[in-house]
């Protein structure tokens, strides 16, 4: 579940150092950086423990999902190779999804985004679908995170340190509410986070290539009581995990005051 | 649990909660009769799915309560069909994907063309009314001439389905390039209402 090779809370709460020393055992030179290096492992390698630490399963059933149109796909002259395996069949030439796969894969998605901004992770939503740019901005705004829903510089990812300057923090994790962009090709950004290694979260139609996405969520991206329901999930799952990760502090600091008095 | 079906519906105004697809469709179906005479009565309401007969108990009731205003004129067999419904199955209120599909009111309407549905305008752009009817995507139709201004952003309306999604293979394509929109005959607005108040 852990973004690979980011241990974004270890630099917030402690300088390196004083980390390295509390893990190879060496008694670090005050008890307050041990302290905190020892709140800091429960923190973050406590729910990793359990396989759905966020209970992101009650947040949404199959008739939820039915209603809100996810499981209608494309017409099957639209339909991508590489989503056969997610169809239910095809009626009257318009794919079906098929939800119960859909529930699998939308059970991961939520869960490693729970523990994305559990762990402060940086999220960017990505839709290039005109009739939901807004609403992605004010799911965004919503649970404190960020998006992206314009035109996207070739060189975003991939040349950031260049374009904006040296020290620029990536985003951890890319959700995409719609893979494709106004052409309806597949957009740069999965191919960027790819490269750059940034995990990414995708709701693929019929229509989409899930080849390179990390968590795809095979679904209807086009019905606008789907994509609510999307953004409405998400929203949910973020803010959720970051209260989480406000109790778990507390939870902590409260332990290791009772500990050390 | 009407706050969970007003939720699950998540259109504003859209339909009534419908109650279990009422038999007198399946009996429609297996005789499809397309003429305009009938369509009156058989308009299909794909918003606002309806719940099947294996949903929770206790939710039929207020629904039963709600359910006068419905738009067709479904025969007294809806009530008869809901107080079965909680019988026949009362413990499990799962049911699966596949039979939910199978019960849907999409694919118990079968080919598109030429079926009476009816829809909700969500957006109107000057003479363009964005209509919803429950598929997949919406359809645009001209404002028109008659009663032009009835209709506003919230009106129900009726539509001739033409197609569920416009799409085609150009040549030297792949893959079929689709328009991202339903194409429907706008026939009306939604008049039993009137006809129901008026009796």
């Amino acid at each position: 579940f852990a973004p690979p090779g980011r241990l974004n809370d270890a630099l917030l709460f402690t300088p390196q150092p004083n980390l390295c020393a509390a893990q190879t055992g060496g008694r670090a030179q005050t008890s307050f950086f041990v302290l905190l290096s020892v709140i800091n492992d429960k923190l973050i390698t406590e729910p990793l423990r359990h396989p759905d630490f966020f209970n992101v399963k009650e947040l949404f059933s199959l008739k939820e999902l039915f209603d809100a149109r996810v499981h209608l796909g494309h017409k099957k002259g639209c339909r991508h190779r590489f989503m056969e395996p997610y169809i239910f069949g095809c009626r009257l030439d318009q794919d079906i999804i098929n939800l119960d796969q859909t529930m699998k894969h939308l059970q991961l998605a939520l869960n490693f985004t729970a523990h994305v901004a559990y762990r402060k992770g940086i999220i960017l939503f990505i839709n290039r679908n005109r009739q939901f740019g807004h609403l992605v901005e004010v799911t965004a705004k919503d649970c404190g995170e960020y998006a992206h829903t314009r035109y996207w510089q070739g060189g975003l990812l991939t040349n950031a340190h260049v374009q904006y300057g040296s020290g620029i923090r990536l985003p951890d994790l890319l959700i995409f509410i719609s893979t494709l962009n106004n052409v309806f090709e597949p957009h740069v950004a999965i191919r960027d986070a790819a490269k750059m290694n940034i995990p990414t979260v995708g709701v693929v139609d019929t229509n989409c290539n899930p080849s390179i996405i990390t968590y795809p969520i095979p679904g209807n991206d086009d019905s606008p009581l789907a994509v609510e329901l999307y953004c409405k999930l998400f929203k949910t799952t973020i803010t959720r995990a970051k209260n989480k990760r406000k109790q778990m502090e507390v939870l902590y600091g409260l332990q290791n005051k009772a500990d050390s008095s | 649990m009407v706050a969970r079906e007003s939720s699950a519906r998540a259109r504003p105004g859209a339909g009534k909660v419908r109650g279990h697809a009422p038999p007198s469709d399946r009996r429609n179906m297996a005789t499809p009769s397309w003429g305009r005479a009938a369509s009156r009565s058989r308009a299909w309401q794909l918003l606002g799915a309806a719940r099947r007969g294996s949903s929770h108990g206790t939710a039929d009731s207020p629904v039963t309560g709600v359910s006068p205003p419905e738009p067709e004129k479904r025969p007294s067999s809806l009530t008869g069909a809901l107080d079965a419904g909680p019988q026949q199955v009362p413990s499990k209120n799962v049911e699966s994907f596949a039979s939910m599909l199978r019960h849907s009111p999409l694919v118990q309407m079968g080919p598109a063309k030429d079926k009476i549905v009816l829809g909700q305008i969500f957006h109107v752009v000057e003479d363009d009314l964005y209509i919803d009817f429950g598929g997949k995507f919406h359809c645009v139709c001209n404002r028109p001439e008659v009663d032009g201004e009835k209709y506003q952003k919230g009106s129900r309306v009726r539509l001739r389905l033409v197609d569920l999604e416009l799409t085609s293979r150009f040549l030297g394509a792949k893959t079929d390039t689709t328009l991202l929109e339903a194409d429907a005959v706008l026939l009306g607005l939604l008049e039993s209402r009137e006809i129901r108040q008026k009796e």
